[in-house]
């Protein structure tokens, strides 16, 4: 059991599914903090994130034998709570939708300091005030730290979208937090 | 841009461990067995074949009915919109949307272009359409049993068509060297 925590995700999962149910825990250990995080920035309400990490949890393991270990778990988990938080949002109607067609590149590069310092400083109040299409790309990007091809899989849109959404959504940022100080 | 980690959210800490774990260990939640997943996807891959070679047929017969009448330049839009049987392009439409629906669902909609992909797809529904009526399997098949009482009922509808030949017989078509298969 030692050797357990050295695993690799997907090779838990293969042991989940084929020899012992309880090592799902090693999944929620590893997992639980980082979907909490995110879905709280999806969602700025921690009840209700929680709803939705403790129901993607539970999806995640009656579908493990949906999972492709060829495939990367993360990006499978971020996506079911990607879908889960969505979802939420669909029967609340609470969130705004803002057509994908807004979508262009700046162009412009903002710069790497500015962005990290407002990030850790107020990236709270700055992320709740931006539309979730920028939001989610710019969250998974620099909190989650994932690439812009986990991106890609997790929200289901092509690479390019993801560059063109996170640098959207840098210039949002800037603006926004501009306000806030 | 370098990524760094930045955690500036403080989350309240919730134990998913016990409370999803609880639920495994009962039974309460199960994994769903691998053929679910394969009925699944032998479903989806099913319902795509089957639209696609519906929506082909579908296709064929307007290629057919137009091909038939000739109605291409030969007729006042104002007939061809009164007598036209309208519930089959519908149809092919309908297919043809649910067909793309159902193309979206796969991992490769979003890595590649997926307009390129719909062009493809309604292109090449398109051409295999043609080609059917250009081999003349309509002929064919509204001579066997199965097909002939379709073939027989959309031309009932195109009975009233005119053809190009039947000059003078506009509203009713009988008589202007129609004949029925």
């Amino acid at each position: 059991m030692s050797h357990i925590p050295k695993l690799s995700d997907e090779k838990i999962v293969e042991l989940v599914r084929e020899k012992d149910k309880e090592l799902y825990v090693q999944i929620i250990k590893r997992y639980q903090d980082k979907l909490m995080r995110y879905a709280n920035y999806l969602t700025n309400d921690e009840n209700i994130a929680a709803d939705i990490v403790q129901e993607s949890f539970i999806k995640v393991y009656m579908n493990l034998n949906g999972f492709n270990t060829k495939k990367k778990f993360s990006s499978w988990i971020y996506r079911i709570v990607h879908n889960e938080t969505m979802n939420f949002f669909n029967k609340q109607k609470k969130h705004i939708l803002i057509s994908e067609n807004i979508d262009f590149d700046s162009g412009i590069d903002i710069e790497d300091d500015f962005l990290k310092n407002e990030l850790a400083s107020h990236a709270h109040d700055c992320l709740e005030q931006m539309a979730i299409i920028y939001r989610e790309p710019l969250s998974l990007y620099y909190l989650e730290e994932k690439s812009y091809d986990e991106i890609s899989d997790i929200l289901r849109i092509p690479i390019g979208t993801v560059g063109t959404r996170i640098n959207r959504a840098k210039i949002i940022m800037k603006k926004i937090c501009q306000k806030i100080k | 841009m370098s990524k760094n980690k930045i955690m500036p959210v403080k989350e309240k800490k919730i134990n998913f461990e016990k409370k999803v774990m609880s639920k495994v260990t009962s039974g309460n939640i199960t994994i769903r067995p691998k053929w679910y997943f394969i009925i699944g996807s032998i479903f989806s891959i099913t319902s795509l074949i089957g639209l696609s070679i519906g929506s082909i047929f579908l296709i064929n017969i307007i290629l057919f009915l137009l091909r038939k009448n000739r109605m291409m330049g030969q007729w006042r839009l104002e007939v061809m919109i009164n007598i036209f049987p309208w519930w089959i392009p519908i149809l092919a439409i309908f297919g043809i949307v649910l067909g793309i629906w159902m193309l979206k669902k796969y991992d490769f909609s979003y890595k590649k272009n997926f307009f390129l992909i719909i062009i493809s797809f309604v292109v090449s529904i398109i051409i295999a359409g043609f080609i059917i009526d250009n081999l003349g399997l309509n002929e064919i098949w509204s001579r066997r049993n199965v097909m002939r009482r379709f073939y027989q009922q959309i031309e009932n509808q195109r009975g009233v068509f005119p053809n190009k030949s039947g000059k003078g017989n506009m509203h009713n078509g009988f008589g202007n060297g129609y004949r029925p298969f």
